[in-house]
């Protein structure tokens, strides 16, 4: 019952209702029964105290005028009078005149007992008194009626609270058919609308309802197809994204991923990773445009090799890379007759763009094999290149896994290195030839390891070439280089790559360095010759910038490498510094000996002035001398050193 | 010798005195002077401040008169009618005249005309006036009572409209009024 009443907004209205009246009215009976007894109380006291006052002027007269028979006369009136039930007077004298009722009169509750004092008349001397007992029957009586007709009245009162309550829960009764309406209420079925006629704002909130219940089907429908299009595009989306995910976009060939996952699946197989040469350099020359149309022919060349072959599955890996699953297991003879072919047929090739013909040079890296068949295949591939043959097929008597683990060992020694400040600059000092004495130092890396070897650059500088750690190398030399000869006089020479010139981070903290240091008048760049200046309008611009701060050029290795004299002379060097291979053997060599006298004739005339390096014995030194060439420097005159202070 | 003098002369007095009821005349006697202050404008009445008691009678009922002022004295002691002094003078009605001054006529026995006589002088000088026989308030007097089944007052209307004669209600409603 009270859960129903305390869901019913009706119930609680009418319980409310009632409760409050019915307290009301208890309060209000408790109220008028306390004034209406003291009023009705005070009426018959007040009807007593008129008989008194009434009947008192002719009692005091007769007791004035000592006329018993009259007082008697007046008590017996008195006592007529169903309300008196005694009278008692009792004058100055002591005389009393008393009469009363035979009423057993047990009860104070029965009687009112009123007196008042008889004054004389025409004077204010009490000459007597006067004592009525009065009923209070009729007190009683009117108490009674009155209670009976305030309880009607309150019967009659909660008969009209229970109608009402009955009439709000009968006005309230379309909310309780609205909410069981709503229940369950599904926007995606049409339902009929609430029916309730009445103008009433029961009737507003169903007339509101219903136009709520059109507006959120409408609603409904209008999200049912927003989702039924996103879902259909959500779809559409996935499936772009899964070709994308397995095909390249380029030549809608299954990508690498494709083939991670195939080789997952498969047991047996092989795998062929074929890379076109120089592929950049079409890209370069040509555009991207034609690069990529001749990835796309070249797509199609192979598929029309293959020849809806069902067990090759050809895959481009990425740019100029594709590679060819064969899912089921392959003869060993067959597959070199593969590779073979491939490589005929797309040497084979040849593709036009305007009037240029374009020929294919591939080199293939394969794997006879299924087990990591992509890792394998491709450092054969590597292997393929490194060696410039047309293909090679993984074996593991290559021990090419050898190689890569040497590799990683390094490049974790080298961030050790830097990581504990391991790498520093050593310097080898460079003589004047004639004088014998130094004119400045090279700076040379050296990585000092956990074993505190001294280890040179030749063994990891390649190595950290490849990764990013190659800046960070350079960068230390450099910072290190300038903060050492700061506080001397001599002049020091700096190595850089072509790719360090380049690199704006590395020109930018050369810069820097050399200004913090204040050292750029004595620094001498070496740059490589061996490595192929290509970019010479950025080379020399890189030149004319150093120069103008007070740096000194030197080309370094001259003669090993592809640059020739005429660059040389539009670069505006100071200094050359004669190839090492060419010096060692200067003794011996006759040929090495007419090329560097060459060179040492060309600088002179250049006034540009050389330097000889690798000299490692007295016989080449000698050599040197004679060739006049200006500066030497090698293990023969003093190895590279941790700190110049032993040679002053 | 004299009380066989003063016996005689009762007896006389008595056999020609008119007759007078001892129990109505004592009655009177009591009442009279207590309704003589339920008169509210009494104090206008007074002659110095004292009420004037005066009994008229005729010559031979002087013996009477005498017994009624002896009586009244006795009752009302101290020559207070409660808190009022009063002095009884008896009074011939030979000798009365406009002149005469006095607070109460209590008029005993006369004949019709000295009654109206007696009434002219009262209304004249406002002086309240009881009357032995009722008969007398036909002729003009204010004031009797009777001994019937019990005392019964009468008041003469007619006399009471006239000013300065004011009884206190009570009395009004006891008594039975004679036009």
């Amino acid at each position: 019952m009270l859960r129903k009443i305390k869901n019913s907004l009706s119930l609680k209205i009418i319980f409310s209702i009632i409760a409050v009246s019915l307290l009301v009215m208890f309060i209000l009976f408790l109220v008028l029964e306390k004034i209406n007894e003291d009023a009705f109380y005070k009426v018959e006291i007040d009807k007593a105290n008129i008989i008194l006052k009434t009947v008192e002027p002719l009692i005091a007269l007769d007791l004035y005028l000592g006329m018993k028979e009259n007082i008697n006369s007046i008590t017996k009136e008195l006592v007529n009078n169903p309300n008196i039930l005694s009278i008692k007077i009792t004058t100055e004298n002591s005389s009393i005149y008393s009469l009363s009722k035979n009423n057993n009169l047990k009860k104070t509750k029965d009687y009112f007992v009123v007196t008042k004092d008889i004054y004389q008349p025409n004077s204010k001397k009490i000459i007597a008194n006067i004592l009525l007992t009065y009923s209070s029957e009729n007190y009683k009586k009117l108490r009674y009626e009155y209670r009976k007709t305030i309880i009607s009245l309150f019967i009659v009162l909660i008969l009209l609270f229970i109608l009402l309550s009955l009439y709000i829960k009968r006005l309230l009764a379309p909310l309780r058919k609205i909410a069981s309406y709503l229940n369950n209420y599904n926007p995606d079925i049409k339902r009929s609308p609430f029916l309730y006629d009445e103008n009433n704002e029961i009737g507003l909130i169903a007339k509101e309802l219903n136009s709520m219940q059109n507006k959120i089907q409408d609603y409904s429908e209008k999200q049912q197809n927003i989702n039924k299009n996103l879902e259909k595009m959500v779809e559409k989306k996935t499936a772009e994204l899964k070709t994308q995910l397995y095909t390249n976009t380029l030549t809608g060939l299954p990508n690498r991923t494709s083939l991670v996952n195939d080789i997952i699946s498969l047991e047996n197989g092989a795998l062929i990773i074929l890379n076109i040469d120089d592929f950049k350099e079409i890209n370069d020359f040509y555009g991207h445009i034609v690069g990529d149309s001749v990835l796309i022919q070249l797509s199609k060349k192979l598929e029309y090799i293959l020849n809806n072959r069902s067990n090759i599955k050809l895959i481009h890996l990425h740019a100029d890379e594709f590679g060819l699953l064969f899912t089921k297991e392959i003869a060993y003879s067959s597959f070199i007759k593969m590779i073979k072919k491939l490589i005929k047929e797309i040497e084979n090739i040849i593709l036009y763009h305007e009037d240029n013909k374009i020929v294919l040079q591939i080199t293939i890296g394969a794997v006879h094999g299924i087990d990591n068949a992509l890792e394998r295949a491709d450092i054969a591939l590597k292997l393929a290149k490194k060696i410039s043959k047309e293909f090679v097929v993984y074996d593991k008597k290559l021990n090419i896994e050898h190689l890569y683990e040497e590799n990683i060992k390094w490049l974790k020694r080298i961030r050790n290195a830097i990581k504990h400040d391991n790498i520093t600059p050593f310097f080898q000092p460079i003589y004047d030839t004639k004088t014998s004495k130094i004119l400045s130092y090279e700076c040379l890396m050296r990585l000092i390891d956990e074993n505190n070897n001294i280890i040179s650059p030749y063994k990891f500088l390649t190595i950290a070439k490849k990764s990013r750690l190659y800046t960070q190398l350079t960068k230390i030399m450099i910072q290190k280089s300038c903060e050492y000869f700061q506080n001397f006089k001599y002049n020091f020479s700096i190595n850089l790559s072509i790719e360090d010139i380049l690199d704006i981070e590395i020109v930018t903290f050369l810069k820097t360095q050399m200004q913090r240091y204040k050292v750029a008048d004595r620094v001498v760049l070496e740059i490589l010759e061996t490595e192929g200046i290509e970019n010479y309008e950025k080379i020399s611009k890189f030149i004319a910038d150093m120069k103008k701060i007070g740096c000194k050029i030197a080309i370094d290795d001259f003669g090993s490498g592809y640059a020739n004299f005429e660059y040389i002379l539009k670069l505006n060097i100071d200094y050359i510094k004669i190839d090492g291979t060419l010096i060692k053997n200067l003794d011996t060599d006759k040929n090495a000996k007419i090329l560097v006298e060459t060179i040492v004739d060309f600088a002179q005339r250049l006034n540009i002035q050389t330097i000889a390096e690798y000299v490692h014995n007295e016989a080449i030194y000698k050599e040197v001398k004679k060739l006049n060439i200006d500066r030497s420097q090698g293990f023969y005159l003093s190895e590279p050193i941790a700190d110049i202070k032993e040679l002053l | 010798m004299k009380k066989i003098i003063l016996f005689f002369i009762l007896s006389v007095s008595t056999v020609f005195a008119s007759s007078y009821d001892e129990l109505l005349l004592k009655t009177q006697i009591s009442i009279f002077p207590k309704i003589t202050i339920l008169d509210k404008s009494l104090n206008k009445k007074l002659i110095n401040n004292e009420i004037i008691y005066t009994i008229i009678y005729e010559k031979n009922d002087f013996l009477i008169a005498e017994k009624i002022k002896a009586d009244t004295e006795s009752i009302f002691l101290n020559s207070h009618i409660d808190t009022y002094k009063y002095k009884i003078n008896l009074l011939n009605i030979s000798s009365l005249s406009n002149q005469t001054k006095a607070t109460v006529f209590y008029v005993l026995n006369l004949s019709k005309s000295d009654v109206k006589k007696v009434s002219q002088i009262a209304i004249k000088n406002n002086i309240l006036t009881f009357s032995y026989d009722i008969n007398n308030l036909y002729n003009g007097l204010l004031f009797s009572l009777n001994i019937e089944k019990s005392t019964v007052f009468y008041l003469n209307k007619k006399i009471l409209s006239y000013k300065n004669i004011n009884f206190v209600s009570p009395l009004l409603r006891m008594v039975k009024f004679i036009n």
